[in-house]
C-alpha cells in the first residue's frame, strides 16, 4: 500500500472508533467501549508504522506525497480538496500522537472504569485523536483549520466532561473561546498568505514563496503580507499551545479527567502550535520578523510558566505550567530554526509528560479526588510504582542525563546558541528555565511522596483506599453531582490496575530511553528522518561547534542536578525553608504572590476584555436596545397609526383592511406619480 | 421536471384544500387530543411534495450553464410589461431547496401540536411557502414584489391569530410593529420597482418591461440609481433584519409560534439577502459601489450589535434572534464585498444559516417543554444526562451555528470574510470579532440549557420519536453539507459571479492588469474579456467594461 493509503487509514480508525462509541452508546456493554477506543487508536498506530515504512521506501527527495478524496470547496478562485500530505514531518507527528494516545486510552480504561459517562468519554477521546491526526495530516490550509478547530472542540467536550460542575463548564467555554481566538488568527493568517501566494494548498504555497524565478517573490524577506500572515499564524499557535498571553485556559483545563490532561499536554493539542511553525517553515524563514516574535514569546513563556510552577499547590496545575514552559522551549526552538530539536523535544516531552500526568492521576485517586499538594505527603511507600514513575518522569523533565529530556532540551538550546547575536539571551533564559524546571518538579515529588505519610497514605499502606464521605468541589464547595460524575469517585490507582501499569511502564521506557536515538556526535535518527521535509531550509542542522556542545551538555547536567539539590534542601532537608526565604529575601513575599497569582494574567484579561464586553452587553440589552424595541423611537409612528386606526389594535381583520388600504393607496400614489411623469 | 408553477402553487393548493375540508365539516376546533388533523396532513403532503420537487430541481441542475433553467414565461400584464416569469438559476436553486426543507420540517413540527382553527392555520402556513418559493423563483421584478408582499400577509395572520402573549409583549403589539416596519419597507420597494421599470424604459427607449435581464437600468442616471438602491436596501434590510432596522424583531420573535418562527427566521430573512444578490447588484451596480461602505458598516454594526445582544439576552428565542441579526450581517458583508468570494460565501451562508437557525428554534421549543414552558435560559439546565440524543443533536447545531471549521457555515464565513478582506481589510478584521463572540453566545446557550445543574422546574427526558423526525433529517443535511459544501458551491459559482460581475469591476476591487500573476487565478482576480465585445453601449458611465450578464464565461474565475 502506498503511504497515503496508510495515511487515510490512520484517520479512518479513530473515526470508526468515534462512530461506534457515539452511535452504540446504549448497546456497548461494560468496558467494551474502552477496548474499542483503544483498539482504534492502536490500529491507527499500526497504520502510522505502515505509512512510515511505505514512505521510507521512496527516495528522500520524493517523500512528499499528497492524496485527495473529494473536492471540498473549489469555487471563485479558492481550491481546497479533502487532501492529506504525507511527508516525514507528518509521519513523525502521527507516530507520536497515535503511540502516546494508545497508551493514554489504555490507562483510561481503568481510570474511567466506574464513570457513568464511560462510553461518551471514549467517543470524545477518539474524536480528539482524530482531530489531531487530521490537523497534522491536512494537505491544505482549510483542512488544517478544520483539524485545528476540531481539536479545540474536542478539548472543550473533554474539559467540561463532568458538565454538572460549574467550574468544568466555565473552564470548557474559556478554553473554547480562547481557541477560537486562535482560530481567527489562523484564518486571518491564511488570508494574508493566500494573498501572497494565491493558493490554499500547503505545498503549493511553499513552492510559491520559494520560487525565486518569480519577480514578485525572489529572495526578499520580511514582505509585509508574509510577516503579517506568519505573525497571525503564531497567534493561532500561541492559543493552541498555551503561550503567553493566550495560555490562561490551560491550567483551568485541569477540570477534565486526568487522562485527558495527559492527552492534551502530551500527545495532542498543545503540540499543535509547534507542528504549525515547523510545517510552515518555508514561510517563516522568509519572515524572520515573525520568527523572532515566536522565539521571544516562547522564551518568555518558558520562564514565566516556570516561576508560576514554583508557587502552585494543585498537583495537576504544577504539571500544567510545566507543560507551558516546555512548549515554550519547543516554540522557541522551531522559531530559531531548531526544527529537528524542537520536534525531538516534542516527542520526548510527550513520553514523560504523559507519564507524569498518569502518575498524578494515580495519586489523586489515592487522595479521593483531592489535588492540593498541601494535603499530600509521604506516599513513597504506599504508592511505590507511582513514585518510581514520577521520579523517572521528573528526571526526564529536569533534563538529567541520560534521560530523554536531557538530549532534546539541550539540543534546542545548542542550536539557539549557534544562531549567535541576541539569541544568546534566549540561550541564557533557556538554562534559567531549566533550573526552575528542576526545582518545581522535585518540589512536587518531595512534597507528595516524601515526609510524613498523611492519613490517606497511611490508610493505603494498611490496604484501604480513602473515600470522601460527601465529595465537594474544592473550588466552589458545592456538593458533587453523582448523576454525571466528578473527579475521583473511582479511586483508580496504578498499583491496583494492570492497564494503568502497562501504559505507565511503556511510557517510562520511552522517558528513559527515547533520548538515545539522537545523541550529539553519535546518532542522528530524527535529523536524518526529517531532513526531506526541511530540505529547503537554510537553518536546518547548522554546524555545531564542539566547545558549545560540551558547554551545553555540562551546563545542562549541572543545572539540572543543582535544581534537584536545591529542592531537596528546601523541602526535604529543612522544611520551612520556603517560607523563611519568602520573608528573608527583600520583595520575596511580593514575588511569591506574583507567582501564586500566575502573574495576574487572568485578572488582566478579565479586566481588559471579559468585563468590558460583559458590561457592554448588559448596557446594550438594558438601555440601548430600548431605543429600538420600546416605543421611544418607533413610538411616533406607532402612535400615529394607533390614533388613525382603532381597529388595528382590536382584531386581525383590522390589519388586513389597513394593510390592503395602505397598499392600494401607495400603489395608486406611486402609479399616479409616474403617470404624471410620462 | 414539471413546470415551476406546480412547485410554487402545490403547497397553497393543498393548504386551501385543507381549509375547505375543515369548512365543509364545519369544525372550528378539532377534538381535544393533539395529533393529526386533515388540514395538517394535507399541508404536510404539500410540503413534502414541494420538497421532492425541489430536490429534483437540485439534482437536475445543469452546472455548466448560466442560463435560466426550467423557465416559465407568460405575459401577465401586457400594458405594463409584467411577465409571469419563473426560472431556476444558481442563485436560487439551493434557496428553493432550503425553503422546501424547512417548511416540511416546520409543518411536521406544527402537526405535533394542536391548533385552534387548524384549517385556517395550515392554509396560511402553506400560502407562506408558496409566496416564498415564488419570490425566490420570480424572474420579473414586479412578480418578485408581488410575491414579496404576498408572503407577509400569512405571517401577519399567524402572528396575530396564533401568536402568544408574553408579558409585556402582546401579540398585538408585535404584529403592529411588524406591520409598520415591513409595510414601510414594502412600499419603498414597490415604488423603487415601479420606478426602475418605468424610468429605465423612458431613458433607455423601448417599452416598459419588468423582466429581469431585460430591464435597461444602466440607462438610469446615477442619482436615480442611488435613490432606487436605497429604497430597495431599506426593504431588504428590514426583512433581514439588520441593525438599526431590527426594532420589530424581538417582539416578533417572542410572539410568533415557534413552528412559524422556524420558517420565518430560516427562510424569510434570506429573501432580503437574495434580493440584494439577484436584483440590486445586477441592476444597480453603480449604486452598489457608491454605497458599498455604508452597507459594509451596516453589516458590521449588525454583526457586532447582534452578537453582543445574543450573549446578553436570557430569553432563548432572543439569543437565536439576535444571532440571526449577526449572521445576516455576515451575509450582507459578503454581498457588499462586491467580489466573487464574498458573494459566493454569502449565498452559501444563506443556506447554512437557514439550516441551523430552524433546528435551533425547534430545539428551544423542545427545551421549553422540559422547563415548564419557560424559554428563559435561567430556568433551564442539566438535561443532557437524561437526554443524550437530544443533547448531541443540539451540540451539532450549536457548533454549526458558531461556524466551527468543519461545518459548512465555516466555509461560507471563510469566503465571506476573505471577500471582505480583499475589499476592505479593516472592516474584515473588525468583523472577526463577531466570529469570537459567536462562540460565546452559541456555547452559552448550549451550556446553560443542557449542562450545569438541573434547573428548578426542569423535567429531563429525551426527545420523542416525533420530535426526532423533525430534527434528525435537518441535522443530517447539516452534516452532509459539512462534508460536501462543494455541492452548493459548484452549482452557484457562475451565477454568483454573473451577479456581482459589473459591480466588482466597477468597485475597482480587481481592475484589469492588477492580477499579480496573469494566467493564474490569484485572489479571484477577474480578468474581464475584451471590452470591445461588450454589447452594452448605453450608460457607459456605469457599465464601461461590463459584459452581458448571460455570458460571464469570459469573466469567470477559477477556470
Amino acid at each position: 500500500m502506498s503511504a497515503t493509503t496508510w495515511g487515510w487509514l490512520v484517520l479512518a480508525f479513530p473515526l470508526a472508533g468515534t462512530l461506534v462509541s457515539a452511535l452504540g452508546f446504549r448497546r456497548l456493554p461494560g468496558r467494551s467501549a474502552g477496548w474499542v477506543g483503544t483498539g482504534a487508536i492502536a490500529l491507527s498506530f499500526v497504520a502510522s508504522i505502515g505509512a512510515l515504512i511505505a514512505l521510507q521506501g521512496h527516495a528522500p527527495e520524493h517523500r512528499e506525497l499528497v492524496s485527495s478524496l473529494w473536492s471540498y470547496a473549489s469555487s471563485v478562485g479558492i481550491d481546497a480538496k479533502v487532501s492529506i500530505l504525507v511527508d516525514p514531518l507528518s509521519v513523525f507527528m502521527i507516530l507520536t500522537v497515535t503511540g502516546v494516545s494508545t497508551l493514554i486510552h489504555l490507562y483510561s480504561i481503568s481510570y474511567m472504569e466506574g464513570d457513568r459517562g464511560f462510553v461518551r468519554y471514549f467517543a470524545y477521546l477518539n474524536f480528539f485523536v482524530l482531530s489531531m491526526l487530521l490537523l497534522v495530516l491536512a494537505g491544505n490550509f482549510l483542512l488544517l483549520i478544520v483539524g485545528w478547530a476540531f481539536v479545540g472542540a474536542a478539548s472543550y467536550l473533554l474539559i467540561s466532561f463532568w458538565y454538572r460542575r460549574t467550574t468544568a463548564t466555565r473552564a470548557g467555554i474559556k478554553a473554547f473561546v480562547i481557541n477560537v481566538v486562535g482560530d481567527v488568527g489562523l484564518v486571518l493568517g491564511t488570508y494574508f498568505i493566500f494573498k501572497h501566494t494565491g493558493t490554499l494548498d500547503l505545498l503549493g504555497s511553499f513552492h510559491a514563496v520559494s520560487n525565486a524565478a518569480h519577480p514578485a517573490f525572489g529572495h526578499a524577506t520580511n514582505d509585509g503580507d508574509l510577516v503579517a500572515g506568519c505573525v497571525l499564524l503564531l497567534v493561532g499557535a500561541f492559543a493552541k499551545s498555551a503561550q503567553i498571553p493566550l495560555h490562561t485556559w490551560l491550567p483551568d483545563a485541569m477540570e477534565g479527567p486526568t487522562p485527558v490532561s495527559s492527552l492534551i499536554h502530551a500527545a495532542t493539542m498543545v503540540t499543535a502550535g509547534v507542528y504549525l511553525i515547523a510545517r510552515m517553515h518555508p514561510l517563516f524563514e522568509r519572515a524572520p520578523a515573525a520568527q523572532d516574535v515566536g522565539a521571544i514569546v516562547g522564551a518568555a513563556t518558558l520562564l514565566i510558566a516556570g516561576t508560576i510552577g514554583l508557587a502552585q499547590t494543585d498537583i495537576k496545575r504544577v504539571i500544567a505550567y510545566s507543560t507551558m514552559s516546555q512548549i515554550g522551549y519547543m516554540i522557541m526552538g522551531v522559531s530559531v530554526g531548531a526544527y529537528a530539536a524542537g520536534l525531538f523535544h516534542l516527542m520526548t516531552h510527550a513520553f514523560f509528560k504523559a507519564l507524569l500526568f498518569m502518575a498524578a492521576g494515580s495519586i489523586i485517586g489515592a487522595m479521593a479526588g483531592e489535588q492540593s499538594l498541601d494535603r499530600m505527603g509521604g506516599f513513597r511507600r504506599a504508592l511505590p510504582f507511582t513514585y518510581a514513575s514520577f521520579v523517572i518522569g521528573g528526571l526526564a523533565l529536569s533534563g538529567i542525563p541520560p534521560f530523554s529530556g536531557f538530549f532534546s532540551k539541550d539540543e534546542i538550546l545548542l542550536v539557539t546558541g549557534e544562531r549567535g547575536g541576541w539569541h544568546w539571551a534566549l540561550y541564557v533564559v533557556g538554562y534559567l528555565g531549566a533550573l526552575l524546571t528542576a526545582i518545581y518538579t522535585f518540589r512536587l515529588i518531595f512534597r507528595a511522596f516524601h515526609g510524613e505519610p498523611v492519613a490517606e497514605a497511611q490508610e493505603l499502606e494498611a490496604g484501604h483506599v480513602h473515600h470522601a464521605e460527601h465529595p465537594t468541589n474544592p473550588a466552589t464547595g458545592e456538593v458533587e453531582d453523582t448523576d454525571v460524575g466528578f473527579p475521583g469517585p473511582v479511586h483508580a490507582i496504578a498499583e491496583r490496575a494492570l492497564p494503568m501499569r502497562v501504559a505507565m511502564g511503556l511510557l517510562a521506557v520511552g522517558a528513559i530511553g527515547a533520548g538515545l536515538i539522537q545523541i550529539p556526535k553519535v546518532d542522528f535518527v530524527i535529523d536524518d528522518f526529517l531532513r526531506p521535509t526541511f530540505a529547503d531550509s537554510h537553518l536546518y542542522e547548522p554546524h555545531t561547534r564542539n566547545g558549545l556542545l560540551a558547554l551545553g551538555l555540562i551546563l545542562g547536567t549541572v543545572i539540572g542536578l543543582a535544581g534537584i539539590a536545591l529542592a531537596y534542601r528546601i523541602w526535604v532537608a529543612r522544611p520551612g525553608t520556603a517560607s523563611a526565604l519568602r520573608s528573608a529575601v527583600p520583595g520575596g513575599r511580593a514575588l511569591y504572590r506574583l507567582f501564586l497569582n500566575k502573574w495576574y494574567f487572568d485578572e488582566l484579561i478579565d479586566a481588559l476584555v471579559v468585563r468590558p464586553v460583559g458590561m457592554l452587553g448588559r448596557f446594550s440589552r438594558d438601555s440601548f436596545e430600548r431605543l429600538f424595541v420600546q416605543d421611544t423611537l418607533v413610538g411616533g409612528t406607532t402612535g400615529v397609526v394607533r390614533a388613525g386606526s382603532a381597529a388595528v389594535r382590536a382584531a386581525q381583520s383590522g390589519f388586513v383592511r389597513y394593510y390592503a388600504a395602505l397598499l392600494v393607496l401607495g400603489v395608486a400614489g406611486v402609479g399616479f406619480y409616474f403617470l404624471l411623469q410620462t | 421536471m414539471p413546470p415551476l408553477s406546480i412547485l410554487i402553487w402545490l403547497p397553497a393548493a393543498l393548504g386551501l384544500l385543507g381549509a375547505l375540508s375543515s369548512l365543509a365539516r364545519g369544525a372550528r376546533d378539532t377534538g381535544e387530543e393533539a395529533g393529526w388533523t386533515l388540514p395538517g396532513a394535507l399541508a404536510l403532503l404539500g410540503a413534502l411534495g414541494a420538497l421532492g420537487l425541489a430536490i429534483g430541481y437540485i439534482a437536475d441542475f445543469h452546472i455548466g450553464s448560466t442560463k435560466l433553467q426550467h423557465v416559465t414565461d407568460v405575459m401577465w400584464v401586457k400594458e405594463l410589461g409584467i411577465h409571469y416569469k419563473l426560472g431556476v438559476s444558481g442563485l436560487n436553486v439551493f434557496l428553493v431547496g432550503l425553503t422546501a426543507l424547512l417548511f416540511a420540517a416546520a409543518v411536521l413540527a406544527a402537526n405535533l401540536r394542536r391548533w385552534q382553527r387548524p384549517g385556517l392555520f395550515f392554509f396560511h402556513f402553506m400560502l407562506a411557502e408558496s409566496a416564498v418559493l415564488g419570490a425566490f423563483l420570480a424572474q420579473d421584478l414586479a412578480l418578485f414584489v408581488a410575491f414579496f408582499d404576498l408572503m407577509l400577509i400569512p405571517f401577519y395572520f399567524m402572528v396575530g391569530g396564533w401568536g402568544a402573549d408574553r408579558g409585556e409583549v402582546t401579540r398585538v403589539r408585535a404584529t403592529l410593529k411588524f406591520v409598520i416596519y415591513t409595510f414601510v419597507g414594502s412600499l419603498l420597494m414597490l415604488a423603487a420597482a415601479i420606478a426602475t421599470g418605468v424610468l429605465s424604459a423612458q431613458e433607455g427607449g423601448g417599452h416598459i418591461t419588468f423582466a429581469l435581464g431585460e430591464i435597461r437600468s444602466s440607462a438610469l442616471g446615477s442619482g436615480t440609481q442611488d435613490w432606487i438602491f436605497l429604497f430597495f436596501a431599506a426593504a431588504f434590510l428590514v426583512k433581514m433584519p439588520a441593525f438599526p432596522l431590527h426594532g420589530w424583531m424581538p417582539d416578533g420573535y417572542r410572539a410568533m409560534p415557534i413552528e412559524v418562527l422556524m420558517v420565518f427566521s430560516g427562510v424569510l430573512s434570506k429573501v432580503g439577502a437574495y434580493g440584494f444578490l439577484a436584483i440590486v447588484l445586477p441592476l444597480f451596480p453603480g449604486a452598489a459601489v457608491h454605497f458599498q461602505t455604508l452597507m459594509l458598516v451596516i453589516a458590521l454594526a449588525s454583526i457586532l450589535y447582534g452578537s453582543v445582544q445574543a450573549f446578553s439576552q436570557t430569553d432563548a428565542r432572543l439569543v437565536a434572534g439576535y444571532s440571526s441579526v449577526a449572521q445576516l450581517g455576515f451575509i450582507t458583508l459578503g454581498i457588499f464585498a462586491l467580489n466573487g468570494k464574498g458573494a459566493q460565501g454569502a449565498l452559501l451562508q444563506m443556506v447554512n444559516h437557514g439550516l441551523v437557525v430552524a433546528p435551533l428554534l425547534f430545539i428551544i421549543g423542545v427545551l421549553a417543554r422540559r422547563a415548564d414552558g419557560s424559554e428563559d435560559i435561567r430556568d433551564m439546565g442539566g438535561i443532557a444526562t437524561r437526554a443524550p440524543v437530544f443533547a448531541s443533536l443540539f451540540l451539532i447545531v450549536s457548533l454549526a451555528t458558531l461556524a466551527m471549521p468543519g461545518s459548512s457555515n465555516f466555509v461560507g464565513e471563510f469566503l465571506i470574510l476573505l471577500g471582505a478582506f480583499q475589499a476592505k481589510l479593516a472592516i474584515a478584521i473588525i468583523a472577526f470579532t463577531g466570529v469570537v463572540l459567536a462562540s460565546v453566545y452559541a456555547l452559552r446557550l448550549f451550556i446553560r440549557s443542557v449542562h450545569n445543574r438541573v434547573g428548578a422546574k426542569v423535567s429531563s427526558r429525551d426527545i420523542s420519536i416525533a420530535d426526532g423526525a423533525v430534527l434528525v433529517p435537518v441535522v443530517l443535511v447539516i452534516l452532509f453539507m459539512a462534508l460536501y459544501p462543494q455541492l452548493a458551491l459548484k452549482r452557484s459559482e457562475k451565477a454568483v459571479q454573473t451577479s456581482v460581475y459589473v459591480a466588482a469591476s466597477d468597485s475597482g476591487a480587481h481592475p484589469e492588469g492588477q492580477c499579480p500573476k496573469p494566467g493564474r487565478d490569484v485572489l479571484g482576480c477577474l480578468t474581464p474579456g475584451p471590452s470591445s465585445q461588450s454589447t452594452q453601449t448605453a450608460g457607459t458611465q456605469v457599465l464601461g467594461t461590463g459584459e452581458p450578464p448571460e455570458t460571464p464565461e469570459e469573466g469567470a474565475v477559477g477556470e
